[in-house]
C-alpha cells in the first residue's frame, strides 16, 4: 500500500537526522493537532486502515482493555460525527496520550509473515 | 547430460561392486575359518608322516615351505578373531557403562554413548505440577516449550529443525519437565543451540500463549476428558497425595494462567541447579564442550520448592457417558519407592506375558474386561494398584471384586510366585531403562537428586534380594492404609468402595 497510515513514509529517515526532526516535529505536531481527529478523542492508531489481514490480527493481540478501549472511543467519535461537532474540549486527546498501540503488533504481524513467505519459498543447499 | 548420467550409474555400480566384495570377504572370511583348521591339522600329520619315511628333500621342503605359510595363515586368522571378540566385549562393556554427571558451569550434564546412528538431548528440570505455584502453570510451560527466543522465532525453531530432520518434543511428568530433541549425528550443534536458547531466551509473549499454546493445552485437556483410564489415575493422585504430587498434570478447561505467570515459572524452574542436561548417543565430553559456548540462563530467581509428600486415601467417582466403565483401586506410600513395591505390582499384573494367550486371572473371567497394575514411583512416595474398565458396569463390578481379593491376597503369596515377579519387575525396569525416554526417566532422577551412581545395576541387585517375609510386611503395611478409589462411568451401577470390601 502506498499511502495511509501503514504506506510509504519518510518519517524514519526525517528522524534519523538531528537537523531534519528539528525542522519538521513543530510542524507534524501542528498537523496532527489540526487533522481533527484528537478533538473526536480518537488516537492515531484508531485510523490504521483495519480491513487488511494483518491489521486484523494485530487487533486480536490487544489487551482486554486496548480492545474495549478502542472500541469505546470509535463509538464515541462516530456520535459526535453524526451530531457534526466535535467533543467537549476536555475529552479531546492531549498529544502525550497519542501512543502508537497498535502499529507495534501490525508490524509484528507484518514480520511474521515476510518470516513464513521466507520459509515457505526457500531453496534448500546442501553442504 | 548423458554422460554426467553414464558415470552417475558407473559410480553406483562401482559402490555396489565394492560394498559386493566386502560383503563377499566376509563371507569367505566366516565360511573358510572352520574349515580351514582341519586342513592345517591333516597338513601337520602329513609333514609328520613324509619326515618320518624320509622321502625326498624337494618334498620335505615344499612341506615345510607350506607348513610355514599355513601356520602364518593361522596366527593372522587367530590375531583378526581375537581382535574381533575384543571388539565385541568392548562394545558390550560400552553399553553397559552408564554415565557418571560432571558439572558443567552450574547444572549437572549426564551422557550415554551407545554408539546409535541418533542422538537426542534433553534437557530435565524441576519443573512439574509438584512444584507449580499455580495450577495448571506446569502444563502451559510444557507447551510454550520451542516458541519464539532471542535467536529464532516458533516458526524458524520448527522449520529449521525440519530442514534438519531433527524431532523436538517436550514430555510432563509429575516432578519432572523435559525438553527433547533427538537428531542425526553432525548436527550436535544446532539442537543444542536451541535448547539452550529455549532455556535462556524464551520471550513468553501473550499472543504467542493465546495463538498456541492455550489451543494445545486446551486439546490435552479434552483428550484427557475423552480418556478414563488417564483420568482415573489423575483423580487417584489427588486423593492419594493432595497437594504437591496430587497436582493434576493438566490444566483446568479454562485455566486462570496468563504468560506472566508461566514466565515467572519458568524462571524458577531454569534455575541455576534446578535443571539436568541428558545425552544419549552423544559422548559427554562432546556434549559438555557444545553446551559451554551455548547460550546460558540468566535467571537469578530461586529454584521452586516442594514439601514432602503424604498419603490420604479417599473415593472419588465421576458420571461420564459413552465411555468405557473404569475403576482404579489402589494404595500409596510415602518415603522413596522400595523395590517390594515393584515386585507387588509386578505380581498383581493379571495380564499374560504371551501376546493373545488367554490369563487365568479371575479379575480378567468377564467378556472385554481388561485390567493393568499401576505402579507410578516418586522421589518420596508411590502409588500402587489396579485398573480395571470394560464396557458394562456389571462386568467390571465382578473384575473389581476380583481385583480387591487380589490385592487384599498379596501378603500370602507363595516362594515360586514371588520369584516369578521379581523376575518380571526386573525385566520391566530393564526394558525401561533401554529405551531414550527410560533413559531419561531412570538417570534422570537420580542425576537431578545428586547421586552420582548412574547405573541400573543397584536397582536390579535390590529386587534380588526381596525376600518372602520382606514382601508380605510391605504388603501388609500397604494395605493397611486407606485405600484410594476412583470410579468414572456409570456412577449409579458402578460400586462403592465399601461394596467392594474395601
Amino acid at each position: 500500500m502506498l499511502y495511509g497510515p501503514l504506506g510509504v513514509s519518510l518519517a524514519p529517515y526525517i528522524r534519523s537526522s538531528p537537523a531534519l526532526s528539528k525542522l519538521f516535529t513543530p510542524v507534524a505536531k501542528w498537523y496532527a493537532g489540526g487533522s481533527l481527529y484528537r478533538q473526536y478523542g480518537l488516537l492515531y492508531d484508531d485510523l490504521l486502515i483495519e480491513e487488511r489481514p494483518d491489521v486484523q490480527k494485530a487487533l486480536t493481540r490487544l489487551t482486554p482493555r486496548e480492545a474495549y478501549d478502542r472500541q469505546f472511543r470509535i463509538k464515541r467519535a462516530s456520535q459526535a460525527d453524526v451530531l457534526h461537532a466535535p467533543l467537549p474540549r476536555e475529552q479531546w486527546t492531549k498529544p502525550e496520550e497519542d501512543i502508537r498501540y497498535l502499529l507495534p503488533h501490525v508490524e509484528a504481524v507484518e514480520q511474521e509473515m515476510k518470516e513464513r513467505a521466507k520459509w515457505d519459498s526457500l531453496e534448500v543447499k546442501r553442504k | 547430460m548423458s554422460r554426467t548420467r553414464l558415470s552417475n550409474i558407473r559410480t553406483n555400480n562401482e559402490i555396489a561392486s565394492g560394498r559386493l566384495r566386502a560383503i563377499r570377504s566376509r563371507i569367505t572370511s566366516f565360511s573358510t575359518w572352520p574349515v580351514c583348521v582341519p586342513r592345517t591339522n591333516i597338513v601337520v600329520r602329513g609333514s609328520s608322516t613324509s619326515f618320518g619315511s624320509r622321502a625326498s628333500r624337494a618334498r620335505f621342503a615344499r612341506a615345510f615351505f607350506g607348513l610355514i605359510v599355513l601356520s602364518m595363515l593361522l596366527v593372522q586368522r587367530y590375531k583378526d578373531w581375537t581382535q574381533a571378540t575384543s571388539r565385541a566385549s568392548l562394545r558390550l562393556a560400552r553399553r553397559r557403562s552408564f554415565a557418571t554427571a560432571v558439572d558443567v558451569g552450574g547444572f549437572k550434564v549426564a551422557a550415554i554413548e551407545n554408539n546409535q546412528p541418533t542422538v537426542a538431548v534433553t534437557v530435565l528440570a524441576k519443573a512439574g505440577p509438584r512444584y507449580q505455584q499455580k495450577p495448571g502453570v506446569a502444563h502451559a510451560l510444557k507447551n510454550f516449550a520451542f516458541k519464539s527466543t532471542a535467536d529464532r522465532s516458533a516458526l524458524g525453531t520448527v522449520r529449521e529443525s525440519e530442514l534438519y530432520g531433527g524431532v523436538l518434543s517436550s514430555t510432563l511428568t509429575r516432578e519432572h519437565l523435559a525438553l527433547t530433541a533427538e537428531f542425526l549425528r553432525g548436527d550436535e550443534e544446532f539442537f543444542i543451540n536451541v535448547l539452550a536458547s529455549v532455556i535462556a531466551s524464551t520471550k513468553y509473549y501473550r499472543h504467542e500463549y493465546e495463538e498456541l499454546v492455550l489451543p494445545a493445552v486446551e486439546s490435552e485437556v479434552n483428550a484427557l476428558h475423552r480418556d478414563p483410564a488417564t483420568h482415573a489415575i489423575e483423580l487417584a493422585h489427588a486423593l492419594a497425595f493432595r497437594n504437591g504430587l496430587g497436582a493434576s498434570l493438566f490444566a483446568a478447561p479454562h485455566t486462570p494462567v496468563t504468560a506472566t505467570d508461566v514466565e515467572q515459572f519458568a524462571a524458577s524452574a531454569f534455575a541455576k541447579g534446578n535443571f539436568a542436561i541428558l545425552g544419549s548417543g552423544i559422548s559427554q565430553s562432546a556434549l559438555s564442550s557444545l553446551l559451554q559456548h551455548a547460550p546460558t540462563s540468566q535467571s537469578t530467581s530461586s529454584a521452586p520448592t516442594t514439601a514432602p509428600s503424604s498419603y490420604s486415601g479417599g473415593e472419588s467417582r465421576l458420571e461420564t457417558h459413552g465411555l468405557p466403565q473404569t475403576i482404579f483401586i489402589g494404595y500409596g506410600t510415602t518415603g522413596a519407592p522400595t523395590p517390594e513395591l515393584a515386585a507387588l505390582a509386578a505380581h498383581l499384573d493379571p495380564n499374560p506375558s504371551v501376546k493373545w494367550a488367554k490369563s487365568a486371572s479371575p479379575i480378567l473371567v468377564g467378556e472385554n474386561t481388561t485390567a493393568q497394575a499401576v505402579y507410578l514411583p516418586y522421589s518420596d512416595a508411590a502409588l500402587v494398584g489396579l485398573l480395571v474398565q470394560g464396557p458394562t458396569a456389571a462386568g467390571v463390578r465382578e473384575a473389581a471384586k476380583a481385583a480387591v481379593a487380589a490385592i487384599k491376597g498379596t501378603s500370602g503369596v507363595k516362594a515360586e510366585q514371588l520369584k516369578s515377579a521379581v523376575a518380571k519387575a526386573k525385566f520391566r525396569l530393564a526394558a525401561n531403562a533401554d529405551g531414550r525416554a527410560g533413559i531419561v526417566e531412570v538417570l534422570g532422577s537420580k542425576v537431578l537428586a545428586g547421586s552420582s551412581e548412574t547405573s541400573l545395576d543397584a536397582a536390579i541387585a535390590s529386587l534380588d534380594k526381596v525376600s518372602s517375609a520382606g514382601f508380605t510386611k510391605a504388603a501388609g503395611e500397604l494395605i493397611k492404609g486407606k485405600p484410594t478409589y476412583v470410579a468414572i462411568g456409570d456412577t449409579q451401577a458402578l460400586p462403592y468402595a465399601d461394596e467392594l470390601g474395601l
